[in-house]
């Protein structure tokens, strides 16, 4: 795994000068062109590579316009506390900070740059070309990879040392592998065909295709600037990849990493304007050969079916600002998150139309979604950033399509956790001060919350284990670990050290369509 | 270095505002520690940032550290800012909860 490692970060030290400078042509004076840069190798996988602002604000001459230089040069040195910004005292100069935010204060957000299929493939990268001489089983002790949990730790300043995908044993807690990942890893998704093969998309919109079973890269690819959008199809064989900068995705062969076909992200959104959109979320389903993309700004859901030319059948309308989704039913409903209207949109993927919109709380932001069987009923659980007075989870009758409760509970969540056998669903606490370092527990059957956790750290992502014995929280920013509880007693029982820790992602995924439903429910029940 | 006493403000602010409520979880140590752990991590120090890490050190050695921030009489912008603020208790606090925190890899 060392050599790996070195070897991974040469390459990627070499492949990286070629397209962190993509505004080159831009700059007009030296200078422009060091701060620039500065601004793309520091600042841009937050704040966005056109300064249009990505995991963090916007920083241009717009929205830094009137503000106090002295003011910004304070956060820039010390960050901003429990957030993600980190302090770049002693790591730029007072100079370079000075003339960075003289930079940002004159900057207009940049057109949003070109990255077409030529650049991705000119950006695949090989770092093993014969994959039959990889170990036939897994170089480390487990007993099923569905106990496998990655977890996306993003390192303080979203790149470097500390950014990374780390493998964790979820029955024993131990850490058996990291695969560093250049800028802070943001997803990570399974090869549902083989175990072996896990997909890692960081946030400068690189891709790593890594082999589980020897912990290593084998290729990567470059599919923009940024986004989170990726997904895997039901037979493994195609990957597709959504950006926000620029508004395209791609379809990838999942094998190969080579791209096959991409798609300008643009239509009419629910106002009648024609607009090029961000990707939102992007996923394939166990019904059919498909992979489904949101377009963020057009709020229009594209099913693209897997053969010929990859044809695109576009479902309007379906809310203002899409963000992310989960599937029900045997994968055939999609549930599509709306930021501004702030509803879930029911999709049948069968019909490719829409079933119903569903109030979902302020600004919904639904993760992975949640869903479990409770007394012969589908409850989907729908997490909300709660910007508005009355911060709600809301439940769902997924096989009525209605509302059965809004259950109260500490502040905006981002993300919810169930399991079949796991009596509680888990949400994150994101309301800005000391409750961000809570997970709340509401427990299925009576659908109250029954529990806090504080985790010691920015509680995020909750994820139980595959056998739903353990519940992992990243307790991100300064707790830099992940905490791991037994799911009924709810006592920690270890913790994980790693920088900034964010999304968690079990291999057992895999299995359920959504998680908190049983294999077989996903499989079979309720078509 | 003008500016970096509204970072000392800050801090002041979030101590003061946590430390009125004592039963709660965040135990009276932690709470500065959720500050300083900004900058110096708690058990994990980052691999790339350039702060001295805090966690498993000597209590003694800490506490002189701080006062001597407090007083200016080691000079640093930003740990004198930092410092500056904080009381006896604070830093008596601060320093033993880091002492006794196991050093993660
Ligand atoms: C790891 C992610 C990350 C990186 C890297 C990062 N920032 Fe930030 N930044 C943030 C977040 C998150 C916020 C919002 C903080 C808040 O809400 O208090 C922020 C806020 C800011 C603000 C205040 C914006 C406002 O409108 O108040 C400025 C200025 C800023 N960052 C500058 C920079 C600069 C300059 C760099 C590079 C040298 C940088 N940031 C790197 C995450 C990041
Ligand atoms: C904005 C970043 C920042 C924050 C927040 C911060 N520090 Fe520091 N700290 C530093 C820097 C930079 C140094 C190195 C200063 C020097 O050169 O002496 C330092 C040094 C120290 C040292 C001396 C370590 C040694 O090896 O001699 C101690 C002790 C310390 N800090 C404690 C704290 C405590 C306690 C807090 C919270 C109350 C805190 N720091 C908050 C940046 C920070």
């Amino acid at each position: 795994m060392k050599t790996a490692k070195s070897l991974l970060s040469n390459t990627l030290a070499l492949g990286m000068a070629a397209f962190l400078f993509p505004y080159g042509a831009q700059a007009v004076s030296d200078d422009a062109q060091k701060y620039h840069r500065l601004y793309e190798e520091n600042c841009a996988s937050c704040h966005g590579s056109d300064h249009g602002g990505f995991l963090a604000p916007a920083l241009n001459n717009e929205t830094l316009k009137g503000r106090s230089p002295t003011a910004l040069r304070t956060i820039v040195m010390t960050g901003s506390f429990d957030t993600l910004m980190p302090p770049f005292y002693g790591r730029l100069s007072d100079d370079d900070i000075r003339g960075l935010v003289k930079h940002l204060q004159s900057t207009p957000k940049l057109d949003n740059p070109a990255w077409t299929i030529d650049d991705m493939k000119a950006s695949l990268k090989v770092y093993i070309s014969d994959e039959s001489k990889l170990p036939e089983k897994p170089a480390y002790a487990i007993d099923d990879m569905d106990d496998i949990i990655g977890v996306a730790a993003r390192g303080k300043y979203g790149r470097g040392e500390g950014s990374k995908a780390v493998f964790i044993n979820s029955k024993t807690h131990q850490k058996v592998g990291e695969i560093p990942t250049n800028a802070a890893a943001h997803i990570i998704d399974y090869n549902p065909a083989n175990p072996r093969w896990a997909y890692v998309k960081n946030d400068t919109a690189e891709i790593f295709k890594v082999d589980l079973y020897s912990m290593q890269v084998v290729r990567s690819i470059k599919t923009g600037f940024n986004g989170p959008g990726l997904g895997v199809s039901r037979d493994g064989k195609y990957l597709m990849a959504g950006s926000y900068v620029p508004h395209n995705a791609v379809i990838l062969n999942a094998d190969t990493l080579e791209p096959l076909k991409t798609f300008e992200l643009e239509g009419v959104d629910p106002d009648g304007n024609l607009v090029s959109s961000d990707s939102g979320m992007v996923i394939g389903t166990p019904y059919a050969d498909v992979l489904v993309v949101a377009l963020e700004n057009a709020g229009q859901v594209w099913v693209v079916d897997l053969k010929d030319d990859f044809p695109v059948t576009k479902i309007e309308n379906v809310g203002r600002h899409l963000h992310d989704a989960f599937l029900t039913h045997n994968g055939t409903k999609l549930m599509v998150a709306s930021y501004d209207d702030s509803i879930v949109t029911a999709i049948d993927l069968k019909e490719r139309k829409i079933i119903k919109k569903l109030d979902a709380g302020c600004v919904p932001h639904v993760g992975g979604g949640a869903a479990v069987q409770v007394d012969g009923r589908t409850l989907g659980f729908g997490t909300n950033f709660g910007d508005c007075s009355k911060t709600v989870v809301s439940v769902w009758d997924l096989d009525k399509m209605e509302v059965v409760k809004q259950v109260p509970v500490a502040g905006g969540t981002e993300s919810p956790a169930a399991h079949q056998n796991a009596p509680y669903v888990a949400v994150d606490i994101i309301s800005k001060d000391r409750r961000a370092r809570t997970v709340q527990l509401i427990d299925k059957k009576s659908l109250e919350v029954v529990k806090t956790l504080d985790v010691g750290g920015h509680a995020y992502f909750p994820e139980y284990s595959a056998d739903g014995k353990y519940l992992y929280v990243s307790a991100g920013y300064n707790g830099d670990e992940v905490a791991v509880f037994d799911s009924t007693s709810l006592e920690k029982v270890a913790a994980v050290p790693m920088e900034s820790p964010a999304g968690i992602f079990s291999h057992g995924r895999v299995k359920y369509i959504t998680r908190g439903l049983s294999p077989e429910e996903s499989k079979g029940a309720h078509q | 270095m003008k500016v970096l006493f509204i970072s000392g403000a800050l801090m002041a602010g979030i101590l003061a505002a946590t430390s009125a409520d004592a039963a709660s979880i965040y135990a009276g140590q932690t709470q500065a520690a959720q500050v300083c752990s900004h900058c110096h991590g708690v058990r994990t120090p980052s691999a790339d940032a350039p702060f001295p890490p805090l966690a498993g050190r000597d209590v003694e050695y800490l506490q002189k550290a701080l006062k001597e921030y407090r007083d200016k009489t080691r000079k640093s912008d930003i740990m004198n800012a930092i410092a500056g603020s904080l009381s006896d208790d604070d830093i008596a606090d601060v320093a033993a909860y880091y002492a006794q925190q196991a050093i993660n890899p």
